[in-house]
This record gives C-alpha cells, structure tokens and sequence, in this order.
C-alpha cells in the first residue's frame, strides 16, 4: 500500500481490547480495509494475550519474547500495538482518552469484566455517543446464559455444529478440527461493526453489539433446523454423504500414500459414467444397480468401497486432474503444506503476501480471499507490516493520537501505566 | 424489529441484484438482513436451488426447498431470463437502479454474465459487481468443477477435520467435511466484507467496482492454526476427535453422558480445574482423590500422569449425569463446557428465546411458519437484526420491479412473448 493513498476506511480508529482468534479476526478485517486498529495489551502475563506465547513460533529469539507467535502475526497483521495497564486508575483514564478519539472499541473479555474495570458501554457512550462498541462472548451478554464462560469449542458444541459433522452413529462426532466459530464470528463481528459505521453516518449515534459465538454457529446450522422442524427427527450426522439429494459417490477417498485422499461428489448420472470410463468401465461398475443416481444412493456402503478400490492406488493430483478434465467435480484434501508449496491457484493468486514484522523479519500472511478492481484493501494495512511487537507503537499513539508531551510518556513508563 | 438500534435497516436504501446459482445466496440474504432490498434474479423456471434438499415433500405445491427457504429469506424473486436477447431492454434500467450485483457460479458462466455488467457499469460507475466463483476469475485451477465438499477438501478443512488416528499412527477414518455448505457461508461471508470495503471506498471516490471473491481463498483463510503451523514450523496438524487438530495428539474433550448424549469438556488441565472437578464428583457421590496428597505428588511427579488420572475421573463425572445437568453444573463452576446439541434444540431454550434468536417467518415449502436463526447479536437485549418477509414464491415480484424500472405494458408484453420473462 502507497502511503497517502486513499483507503476504505480511513478516518475511522478502532480500540482493540481483543484477544486469541474472533475478536482479533473482526479487527483484522476492518485493519485490512484500511482502519486504524490500535492492539491495547500490558505486559502482564494474565493480561496478554495468549497466542504471543504460544506455538507456531519463529525458533530463536529472546526465550522470553512475546513477538515470535506466527498464528498471532497473521491474526493481527496491519494492527498498531500499544501497552495500557488497564488495571491501574491511571491507565482507565488513559484509556477514557482514546475512546474519546475513536470510531469503534471491540472486545472479547469474559463477561463483565469491562465493567469491572468501570468502562461498560453506558460509560464509554457518555465519554462519545457516536461509539460502536462490539463486545463478542461465547453466548452472548444478555439471557439466561450471559455469565456462562466459553471459547470457540463450547459454542460449537451448543450451536449444533460439533454434533453435524462427522460419521453417523454409533461413531462420536467429529466436531471441527479448530474454532471455527472463532473465524465466523470474527467475520461477523466485522460485517456488524461497518453495518453500524454505515448506518452511523445517516444517523449520527453510535450503538451496543453484544455478538454471540454460538449464535453465530446456528446462523450457519439453518437448513438441518428447519428440517428438523419439518421431519420432526433430530439432527444427524451422515460423513461426507449428501443426505438431501441422490448424490451417489459423495465422499472422501483414500488415494496412493499415507493418509492421501480425494473427494469426490458425483450429482449425475454423466458423470457417474465419465467416472466409469476413468476407471476402466470395470464390470462391477457396469452393473444395472448403480446406473442411475436412486440406485447408486441405495447402494452407498458398497459404491464407495468399490471406487475407493479403485483409487487406491492413484496419485491424487493426477487423478484429481484426469476427473477435472471429465468434468466431474474432484478435489485432493489439501493440509497446510500441500496449500502452501502444491497449490498453483493460490500461488497464481499470489495469496500468500510476504509481509515484515519488526522482530522476526518478513513472513508470509494469508491475504483478504477477493480481489479489486478499484478498492484499495492491504493486509498491511495503514502500518503497512504484519503485527505489531508489543508496544511497538507507544510513541506513535500516545504522541501523535493523544497529543502527550514526551516528559508525560516518560513519567506514565515510569509508573507503570504504559 | 422496534429496537432503535438495530441493524436491520444499516443498508436501507441500498438495491442489490442477485444473480447465478447458490453459491452466492448466503451474501444475498446477509444483506437482506441488514436492511437492502435483494431482488433475485431467476430464470422462468427458478433457481437451481429451488430443487436442492432438504425438501419438505409436502402437498403446498412446487415450493419445496428448505434451503431455498434459508437462503432467500427477505427477497424479492423477479422471473427473467437475464441473458435472453429480449432481456437488453431491463439491463439498463437495472443496472441504473442497483447499487451492487452478486453473481456466483462456475468462472465461465459468471464471465459470460459480466460482460452485461460491465455495460450496466458505463452508465451507472457506482455499481459494485461482486463475482462468486470457485477458484477466482484466474488462474489453472479456475475451471474446476466443485461443489461444497470439493471446496472444502481443497481449501485445508476437511484435513483438520475427522477422527483419532490408530496408535500407530495412522488413520482408518477419512477426513471429514463438517455439514452444511460451509464453504459457502465463509466465502459469502468474505463477500459481504468485500462489498463493504466497496461500499466505504465509493463514498470516497463515487466509483464502484469489480470484485473478483474465490472460494477456495476464503475456505483456506479459514483453517486457524494449520497453514501457520507449517510455514513457521513446518508442522502438519493432525485432525483428532471431537477437538482441534493438533501436532501431537492432545486428551480427548468429548465425554458420553448418562443419556447417551456427550458434553464437550474444554480443559487446560489447571490445578483450579481438578479442583472444580473434585467438587463436582464429590457432589453427586463418587469417590475421588483429586484434594489429596498423593494426587498433588502424582501431578508433581509426572504431569502428564496427573492428567490421566484426571482424564478418567471426568469420564466417570459425564457418566453420572445428563448432557444437560452436567453443562449447567460446569458451567455454574466457571467451566468452559457445554452440551453437544442438535442445533434444533435451541428453540425452546430459554437463553435464545430470550435473545430473540430464532423468529417464527411463514415458510414457502412447508406451507407454514417455521423458526429461522435470524439474529446472532443484541443490542442489550432486542436482536440487532431480523427479517421482514420469508423467501419469496418463483416471479412473486416480478411486475412489481418492473414497474419501478419504467417497464411498460407494451413492453411487459414483449418480454413476455419472446420468452424472457
């Protein structure tokens, strides 16, 4: 990003109280599409946040460094980094001071603990009414449930989420492998935060979120409620099969080499025969009972044992290729480094954006999923590097944001405020 | 929706055109949600969507899609054959009226499609095109045919997802792709932010743009600790059951209750939690030594024996009670555990209701009202956002948008005897 060139959201500062992945996520979003996002933390091991501390890590460094965390240098690339001890008197009305300044505050403490600290949003929209204030929490911060504690796991659990995914009975679920709802409600919390800046600017008044973890996993649970309602049976789980449609193989299917697959979803009756052609128009693919999709869906179990025979012993990439150029919609199951190191769409797409952070040097971030034609967005966002190390922009902040006079930010080190 | 506060009317004003197939209904509907008027656009014979399960089977004729009725909520549905050569003369007027066009679908079919845009764009600059498609506009993989779980393989989710390995190791289970369409809702939610960042940038400049969304960047942008954990220490995450994928395995947080049920059992593996724990146990009467001595050495001397021994004694915990009893009495103690539920089970409970979670909207294909999850934020205590209207029937507003447009009778009449509407 040039500097001096014009961004969507210049002119609007955000104050990031947030920790671990969802609420860094909302602020990402917004730091992205060019917000001023100012990370506030202390040294304090209670009051940081945890993903400096933990792995993926840059090996070297100081053993103590709080700067080496590579899921928090992706989580919070294009942010500003301040320290505030928040727990001081001194600090809260520091803190007082850049609301006053600010478009945005978003959190994601446990309940009740801004209050605490006497900085709720009845206090913050005194200090300025046109503040949007987004506090995310695992079940939101009104009804029966606004005190139960939670992190992304919980609320998937309620939400619906854990229970769908995975084999059916007598199998446990599967859940998802990450917080999911962590990412989403990060989305969320972004998608809310410029709704109300948008609806700010016709109204002029700023406005409360309390955004819910596991609200947000329902919001993406919708279909399988509404059939439940219908069906009046519960929910449940079917694997990789399409449950709602005669779709026969749908699946994943174990390829050559170790813990090697593909997926496949066969929707007709064309491609089931382009795949019959691809594995050799075997006779027991030629039988009448698979023809068409009704008889291929009631004999699932012994289809996919039969196709995974025969991919078996494929190269996934080549075989992904072959079912590609029949038209027949295949994917290989790509970890980490296949998308980083075999993936030529997303290295065409240049998604990975090699950004510098002051400690460890430049890294490669996960970029914005979209191109523009016209809107400028930057991961980098307006510091133009990947996260900040902690404090990193004390002077910054306090000097130019603030207007504090060099002497007041020795004296607030000094005392242990900043 | 009384609450001053709410979002439901944060885009009021704004006109959005839907176009293409399902992969973009989500982003349509997201919008509707807080305040834009979509109208979809849809063939004479309806989007492909409105045959796609879950259907309801019923006897209230050919509306039979949930999913339709989920992705559609608070839409307009306009009949016309978009690219029909007699559909030149709506174009125009379209596009001078809309502030942003969804498309979604392969990459050749929306191409195909956004060469109108690109006109409607001539006339009216601040029009926002946001194209959905697969792979993105370019590249090699860019005609890939996918659907939901192809995307999900490729975009790194289904890796982090499934079950235990075996003790050597290896695994007897296949990746999972968790249910749903999720690779849509991530990359219409992606979408939705992109047409914000649009949005902000037109007010600045009075132009709109093209956005160009891949689906298989979203999904890969949503995969949490697997893609950092292999380009800063070159790990692969292993997928394991019921919990986060992980370098090495990690304990189990699925527990089975009393009721056949599970509760998912967040641990750090505190002293404050064997502690809560030891509380709990002794609560409903089984033994345990978690206060004693010879537990604290045991935890001393070997932590991860400690945590063992703990292991087995949440499993009997779970197995003393309900799913629902236990998450309450966890929950009361400051653990951060909850049921596993069928989502559908929300309804009734008292937390959402409260919250206004769900909304009773008169359904098209069951033929009567169902409750939809409309709102995941409060603003205190009334929902941030809800939806005024269901999805509608096929064409249900299409004289209504053309008459807005200035369509004339005469031309109503040739639109409609050519074919096009």
């Amino acid at each position: 990003m040039e500097s001096g060139k014009r961004r969507p959201l210049e002119g609007i500062r955000v104050i990031d109280l947030t920790k671990i992945v969802a609420g860094p996520n909302a602020t990402r979003m917004l730091a992205t599409m060019g917000a001023e996002v100012i990370r506030v933390e202390w040294h304090d091991q209670r009051a940081l946040d945890m993903l400096r501390m933990i792995r993926p890590s840059v090996p070297g460094g100081a053993p103590d460094s709080l700067n080496r965390s590579g899921l928090f240098n992706n989580l919070n690339a294009g942010k500003y980094g301040i320290t505030l001890n928040m727990s001081l008197p001194q600090g809260r009305e520091l803190f007082k001071r850049l609301i006053a300044k600010a478009s945005v505050i978003c959190e994601n403490y446990s309940p009740g603990q801004m209050e605490s600290w006497g900085l709720g949003y009845p206090v913050l929209s005194q200090i300025n009414p046109e503040l949007i204030y987004l506090q995310i929490t695992g079940m939101g911060k009104s009804g029966t449930y606004k005190a139960y504690r939670s992190v992304g796991p919980t609320a998937q659990a309620l939400s619906g989420l854990t229970l769908m995914s995975g084999l059916p009975e007598p199998m446990p679920p599967a859940g998802w492998g990450y917080s999911y709802l962590d990412h989403s409600t990060g989305y969320y919390g972004a998608i809310f935060v410029l709704a109300a800046l948008m609806k700010r600017r016709r109204t002029g008044q700023g406005c409360y979120i309390d955004l819910s973890q596991t609200e947000t996993g329902l919001m993406v649970s919708g279909t399988a409620i509404l059939e439940a309602q219908i069906s009046g049976r519960p929910t449940e789980r079917y694997g990789n099969r399409m449950p709602f449609a005669q779709w026969a193989p749908h699946g994943a299917f174990r390829c050559h080499g170790a813990d090697q697959w593909i997926a496949i979803a066969i929707q007709n009756d064309e491609q089931w025969a382009q795949l019959v052609d691809e594995m050799g128009s075997p006779e027991w693919a030629r039988a009448s009972r698979f023809a068409h999709a009704s008889g291929r869906k009631a004999h699932e179990d012994e289809l996919e044992r039969l196709v995974a025979e025969f991919t078996q012993d494929q190269d996934r990439y080549e075989l992904m290729q072959r079912l590609q150029r029949r038209r027949i919609p295949a994917g290989l199951v790509q970890n980490a480094a296949d998308r980083c190191e075999r993936d030529p769409q997303l290295k065409h797409r240049r998604y990975f954006v090699p950004m510098p952070q002051s400690e460890i040097g430049t890294w490669p971030i996960e970029d914005f999923p979209a191109r523009f034609q016209n809107t400028p967005i930057d991961v980098g966002g307006p510091p133009g590097r990947a996260a900040p190390l902690i404090g990193e922009d004390n002077n910054y902040v306090y000097r130019e944001v603030l207007g504090l006079r060099p002497e007041e930010i020795a004296a607030l080190k000094e005392d242990w405020v900043i | 929706m009384t609450s001053e506060a709410s979002l439901s009317s944060a885009l009021e004003g704004a006109v959005v055109i839907e176009a293409g197939d399902e992969r973009g209904e989500f982003a349509g509907m997201l919008l509707a949600m807080l305040g834009a008027e979509v109208i979809k656009l849809e063939g004479r014979h309806g989007s492909n969507s409105r045959s796609m399960g879950p259907l309801t089977r019923s006897e209230h004729g050919p509306e039979q899609s949930l999913c339709f009725s989920r992705y559609n909520l608070g839409k307009k549905s306009v009949s016309l054959e978009f690219e029909h050569p007699a559909a030149g003369l709506v174009h125009h007027r379209l596009g001078n009226r809309a502030d942003i066009i969804i498309d979604s679908g392969e990459a050749d079919d929306v191409d195909r499609r956004l060469k109108f845009y690109r006109e409607m764009q001539k006339s009216n600059p601040r029009l926002i095109v946001c194209a959905i498609t697969p792979f993105g506009l370019d590249g090699p993989y860019r005609d890939f045919k996918m659907t939901d779980l192809t995307q999900l393989a490729m975009g790194g989710v289904m890796a982090s997802c499934g079950y235990d390995p075996r003790p050597d190791g290896t695994y007897d289970t296949p990746p999972i792709a968790p249910a749903m369409w999720q690779a849509n809702h991530i990359a219409c939610e992606h979408a939705v932010l992109a047409i914000f960042a649009a949005l902000f940038f037109r007010e600045l400049t009075g132009n709109g743009d093209l956005i160009d969304l891949s689906i298989h960047e979203a999904v890969s942008n949503c995969t949490e600790v697997a893609i950092p954990s292999y380009i800063y220490n070159q790990a692969i995450v292993q997928r394991q059951t019921g919990r986060h994928a992980a370098e090495h395995p990690t304990r189990p947080w699925l527990r089975r209750t009393k009721d056949g049920r599970y509760v998912k059992a967040f641990m750090f593996w505190s002293r404050h939690e064997a502690r809560v724990i030891g509380e709990m146990l002794s609560e409903v009467g089984i033994e345990h030594d978690l206060d004693s001595n010879t537990y604290r050495e045991l935890c001393e001397r070997s932590p991860s024996a400690g945590h063992s021994h703990l292991n087995g004694l949440v499993d009997k915990l779970a197995a003393s009670m309900t799913a629902e009893d236990l998450f309450h009495r966890a929950q009361a103690k400051g653990l951060l555990w909850a049921s596993v539920r069928e989502p559908e089970k929300n309804i009734t409970d008292p937390h959402f209701q409260a919250r206004g979670t769900f909304q009773s909207i008169e359904d098209l294909a069951a033929g009567r009202p169902l409750y939809y999850p409309v709102s995941l934020a409060t603003g205190g205590s009334m929902p941030l956002t809800a939806f005024e209207r269901g999805a509608p029937r096929l064409g249900e507003h299409t004289r209504e948008v053309l008459d807005q447009l200035g369509i004339t009778e005469a031309e109503l009449k040739l639109l409609a005897s050519q074919g096009a509407i």
